[in-house]
């Protein structure tokens, strides 16, 4: 790809980029939730959200509020914008919307496979299958018994399709397979995207670089601590590390080797960048988990990417800035329904 | 129009409502328009304010409303405008508002439902007869009859335990998009165990949205349970719709009939529904739109009612509002008349206040185009003096020096004069064009400067570029031909030939009014009109801004600051006419005394100007008038003298008052400090010292006086007042390059298209057929560049000179407008 992005992205993409800069102006601030913290009823809660960008997306729903709706409006409202940038998009910018939608459609995939696993019923899955992952054939998944059925069959057509080269076998899927599916579906695809941005240079490559690398690595940190007590052979455990972060090739071999938390504290010590998030990490009763501390990164890194023009991180970084206020919202409207108050505040606040 | 010249008083007020008439007086505030009510809870969020309940209620009307409205724009019917007139309800209606609008949005939604589901139902039967009938198709029944032939040997033969592997068939239909996708995910799913076959039907009406729509119908024949499983799951998965197919084609076409029957039963109850939503509807069209109305006032009513705050003994509300002066009579008769009901009356009583007023102008359709100018650069400060009355006559003459022409200020004047006579008609009123509506809300204003281009165009004696000769020319050429005794040789070796004002008889007095129509037959045409012009900007600048800084003595004036008078307007003045008013008085001086006879030896302004500020006489120029050599010099001391006096005099004045008011509090602290203990004395004194402003200035203002700030600005305003003296003289003299840069476009336009079309055709037929596209054109031309592009461009600099020159020598516009609570919807 040529540098100098200046003189030729605007052409393409400046309308979204000055989109998506206006709508992160949207977001929700400071202000925003100390006062959504000081509600009382999810109606006020609602109220308060009208005043914000918001506007009027619950006005339609005429049955009592719950959280789960203001959920599903929010992702529905996401979900908009997102399709809204998609649609509007040129070459290669459109690629880069694919490769953000893969992720959700992994995780809707496997979602969907769980299910059928434990006999429920497609329509009760859906639902809770995110909107912007959705896909014609995801709905056919439950026929398919063998990972390469299911590539085969199903998914051959999907943007899904090159990153089952690696987990093409014939076992049949339980649950720990279908959780090791998962991951390696993860990882080749958080290696393609990788390389997709990589290939794309200029600055698109400067933001999106670091922001994959720290999901790589926050994967293999998340992977590490789950399969602690399972039966997961430690070989195995490598091969489901994405390759493309900052622990490669070293500390992803040392973190195969973990046994427990401490070690794995141990091997990020040896990292600039994750040392200090390990030691925010508190013991159970005080400081925080380690799932907030890494998203607290990857917010900070999110907006940061707000700081340079010209590049495709932008969109990727409003995406999930905007999940992340989502959460944050449905946080506070759970604590609010079950009159929970005490952790209202630990939501991750974007900054 | 006594307001126009600086915005009205308006004053503070408390509004006492007892709670039971509160609702009745805000509403009729609301009719009125009269109030700016101040936010007295601004630090309550809105969901913890008192009427949050009543505004919650409002807005689940106005969302029922959505919904009923959305159902009518639905089927297709408009809602009509409600008359006017109508009162916010009162609070006891909302119930039956609300119960009324809620039995219509449940009885609608119940027949809609029924309606759905019975289309549905329509559609679904539909569907299934034509899937059925797909197969009375030439093209399937040919691949059915072979399907049957060749698996019938095929089944046969082996006979036993593959006696129940037989074909079987789903059938169903699918939407377009998805049907290659359904294919590929068949084949690829069942491995080619089944032959499908795919066929579009005609458009059917969709259920939901009403629009018609194409469907596939497929026909699978498979063989296999298992298979059978995974086709229906797929088919589920794509949300198909799946019919039973029977095998026997007998038994298929009663079938058939059977749908048929029960479609057209179904569209008739169908039918009967629909008359009964119509009904419905109907009820709805009349209903709806006055309790639009009303709702969206009551909840204007209480959102204002949200900003007041409650007393202590919870009997009454407390607002406060903005409102004028004048207006306080009719606010108080209002109030009483509203509260009378309640038994108790509600109080109206000003109260002093630190904050700076609002402004209020009132304008009407004439002046409020020009009062639209001034805001755009800023409302004014309370009370401060408005350019707006003195723009209505400056904006358009300065408007009109750089667009005079007669016949293009003749086609404005006349657009805008069609505009202003039919204003009062309603299509032209509510136009939603905005190009449109701008032109239309500056209508007066074209008007203005249509009339004045006119009247320029005369001076400057161009109609579209040609001189008209409405009186005899003051040269006369034949007398000049008899005096030199011009011979035909001599006339035939010379092109030019020029008229000597000095010989007797050639120039008999100016022309009686603008310019001698000669001069556009001459080849100096444009030399003269460029020295006539430019003397004319400057005189014209120098008498604009001279205007506007005496406009600020009237400041100065009203608002008590005495000083500034002396120590700012004077030296701004003397700087001001010491140094341009005196060149305006050479230019006006060599016009009068300077004649003909004498132009070979007459002095150059140019040249005096330079050496005034240089001190300095050129022997070669001819002093104007005696004196000359000790008026300059004087002038030039005396305006540089004022600069000091300027740059010092304010901040100094101030910084000594500040001392003394100081000194002579510390003088009195024991007087004082019985007053201040004693709370009503301290509020009395408040509002004595607020009364006066006159006087010493209020303590917070005192204590905020930081002698730096103050030199600061002050040293800003005079480099800003003098620089801009020099730049703004030269700045006005874009009136005279616009005005040129008009007449030469008009004048190339005459001489490239018209003239050249004119001249073109010898031959009567000729020149008549020529001229048709010729002067369209021209016309065209004329209108497009001539009128709207220079209007626009003379339009922009005018609007320049007024906001930049003319203004920054008074007016600060840091002001903000009074915005009334008022139901009436805004007009323009």
């Amino acid at each position: 790809m040529l540098e100098g992005a200046e003189l030729y992205f605007n052409a393409d993409h400046g309308y979204l980029e000055g989109l998506v800069r206006g709508c992160k102006a949207g977001l929700l601030t400071q202000q925003d939730y100390i006062n959504l913290v000081q509600c009382e009823t999810l109606e006020d809660l609602k109220i308060h959200l009208q005043t914000t960008d918001y506007g009027n997306f619950l006005a339609n729903q005429t049955n009592p509020l719950t959280v789960s709706i203001i959920d599903t409006e929010m992702r529905k409202k996401l979900c908009r914008e997102f399709e809204y940038f998609r649609n509007h998009s040129l070459e290669p910018l459109s690629t880069f919307f694919t490769y953000m939608t893969c992720s959700y459609m992994i995780d809707n995939v496997i979602l969907l496979m769980n299910g059928a696993l434990q006999k429920k019923s497609v329509k009760e899955i859906l639902v809770k299958c995110h909107p912007l992952g959705r896909f014609t054939e995801m709905e056919a998944v439950n026929i398919a018994e063998t990972p390469s059925d299911l590539f085969n069959a199903i998914l051959v057509e999907t943007p899904l399709a090159p990153f089952f080269q690696d987990c093409m076998s014939e076992n049949t899927l339980d649950e720990l397979n279908i959780e090791i599916l998962r991951n390696k579906l993860y990882k080749s695809y958080i290696e393609a995207f990788y390389k997709f941005c990589k290939n794309h240079g200029d600055v698109t490559a400067e933001i999106m670089c670091p922001i994959l690398e720290f999901e790589a690595d926050r994967r293999a940190f998340i992977i590490t601590l789950n399969s602690f007590g399972t039966e997961l052979s430690k070989e195995d455990r490598e091969t489901l590390y994405p390759t493309c972060g900052k622990l490669y090739p070293e500390g992803l071999r040392l973190l195969a080797q973990a046994e427990d938390f401490e070690q794995m504290k141990r091997v990020a010590d040896h990292y600039g960048v994750y040392k200090p998030l390990f030691e925010a990490v508190g013991d159970g009763s005080g400081g925080k988990a380690l799932e907030d501390v890494f998203y607290e990164r990857e917010v900070q890194m999110n907006v940061l990417a707000f700081n340079r023009q010209f590049h495709y991180g932008v969109f990727y970084a409003y995406t999930k800035l905007k999940e992340q206020e989502m959460r944050n919202v449905v946080w506070i409207a759970e604590c609010i329904s079950q009159r929970h108050r005490t952790k209202i505040n630990s939501y991750i606040p974007i900054l | 129009m006594g307001s126009m010249f600086r915005s009205e008083e308006v004053v503070l007020v408390q509004l006492f409502l007892p709670t039971a008439a509160a609702y009745a007086c805000v509403s009729q505030l609301g009719e009125l328009g009269l109030v700016e009510f101040r936010d007295l809870n601004a630090s309550v969020s809105a969901f913890q304010r008192r009427f949050v309940v009543d505004v919650r209620r409002c807005e689940e009307l106005e969302k029922t409303f959505a919904f009923l409205q959305a159902e009518v724009r639905r089927a297709g019917l408009t809602l009509p405008l409600p008359e006017a007139g109508l009162p916010a309800p009162l609070p006891r209606d909302l119930l039956r508002i609300q119960e009324e609008t809620d039995r219509l949005a449940q009885e609608l939604r119940d027949v809609r439902g029924n309606q759905q589901a019975l289309r549905a139902q329509l559609h679904q039967l539909q569907l299934h007869s034509a899937v059925l009938g797909q197969g009375h198709g030439p093209p399937l029944a040919a691949s059915r009859t072979d399907g049957p032939l060749e698996s019938s040997p095929l089944l046969q033969s082996p006979g036993g335990p593959h006696q129940d592997l037989r074909v079987n068939f789903v059938a169903g239909a699918v939407e377009p998009h998805k049907a290659a996708a359904l294919e590929r995910l068949l084949w690829r799913a069942c491995r080619g165990f089944l032959i499908a076959s795919f066929r579009e039907m005609e458009p059917l009406e969709d259920p939901v949205t009403g629009e018609p729509a194409t469907w596939m119908t497929f026909l699978i024949s498979y063989w296999g349970e298992q298979i059978g499983q995974k086709i229906r799951k797929i088919t589920d998965c794509f949300h198909c719709h799946v019919f039973p197919f029977v095998e026997q084609e007998e038994a298929r076409r009663t079938a058939l009939q059977q749908l048929q029957q029960q479609s057209q039963e179904l569209q008739e109850v169908l039918g009967e529904t629909e008359r009964f939503l119509s009904q419905v509807l109907g009820r709805v069209q009349r209903l709806l739109p006055p309790w639009q109305v009303q709702i969206r006032k009551m909840k204007a009513v209480y959102l204002a009612l949200n900003q007041c705050s409650v007393s202590t003994t919870h009997k009454c509300l407390i607002a406060e509002a903005w409102c004028a002066t004048r207006d306080l009579p009719t606010l108080q008769q209002a109030l009483q008349g509203s509260s009378s009901e309640a038994g108790v009356s509600a109080v109206v009583h000003r109260i002093p206040c630190r904050d700076m007023p609002p402004t209020l102008i009132r304008t009407n359709r004439f002046t409020a185009s020009f009062q639209g100018i001034v805001d755009a650069y800023g409302v004014g400060r309370y009370q401060e003096v408005n350019p707006a009355p003195y723009t209505i006559i400056t904006f358009p003459f300065l408007f009109a020096v750089m667009f005079g022409d007669v016949g293009h200020g003749l086609l404005m004047f006349l657009f805008a004069l069609a505009m202003v006579l039919a204003e009062n008609r309603p299509a032209v009123k509510t136009a939603q064009n905005e190009i449109w509506r701008t032109f239309f809300g500056g209508r007066y204003l074209l008007l203005l400067m249509g009339l004045f281009s006119v009247y320029t165009g005369f001076i400057y004696n161009e109609c579209f570029s040609c001189a008209t000769a409405v009186f005899p020319s003051g040269w006369s050429v034949a007398a000049m031909a008899n005096q030199s005794g011009w011979s035909d040789a001599f006339l035939a070796q010379q092109p030019l030939l020029s008229l000597d004002p000095n010989v007797a008889g050639v120039f008999l007095g100016p022309y009686p009014f603008g310019i001698d129509p000669v001069w556009s037959l001459a080849v100096n045409h444009l030399s003269f009109l460029n020295s006539f012009k430019m003397k004319m900007s400057v005189i014209l600048g120098v008498t604009h801004m001279t205007f506007g800084v005496v406009l600020g003595v009237f400041n100065h004036m009203h608002f008590g600051q005495w000083h500034r008078l002396l120590l700012e307007t004077l030296p701004e003045l003397v700087f001001l006419l010491g140094l341009f008013g005196y060149l305006v008085f050479l230019v006006a001086y060599k016009w009068l005394r300077v004649t003909a006879a004498s132009a070979a030896s007459a002095p150059s302004i140019l040249i005096h100007f330079i050496n005034m500020f240089l001190f300095s006489s050129s022997p070669t120029n001819r002093p104007l008038f005696s004196g000359q050599e000790v008026v300059q010099p004087t002038l030039v001391v005396l305006a540089l003298a004022m600069v000091p006096v300027l740059l010092l005099g304010t901040p100094l004045f101030l910084h000594r008052e500040h001392r003394r008011c100081h000194s002579r509090r510390r003088q009195q602290p024991d007087e004082d400090t019985a007053g201040l203990l004693d709370p009503p004395d301290a509020s009395l004194a408040s509002q004595g010292s607020d009364e006066e402003k006159a006087g010493c200035p209020g303590d917070q203002e005192e204590a905020e006086f930081v002698l730096s700030e103050v030199f600061m600005h002050q040293a800003i305003h005079t480099i800003e007042f003098c620089l801009g003296c020099i730049s703004n003289t030269a700045s006005y003299l874009r009136l005279w390059a616009l005005s040129l840069a008009h007449a030469q476009l008009s004048q190339v336009l005459w001489a490239m298209v018209m003239r050249a079309g004119l001249s073109l055709g010898g031959e009567m037929g000729v020149a008549a057929v020529v001229l048709v596209p010729v002067f369209a054109a021209f016309a065209v031309m004329t209108v497009a560049i001539l009128l709207v592009m220079e209007g626009l461009s003379a339009f922009l600099h005018a609007l320049r000179l007024h906001w930049v020159e003319f203004q920054n020598k008074f007016y600060s516009g840091t002001g903000y407008k009074l915005s009334p609570f008022t139901f009436a919807v805004e007009d323009e």
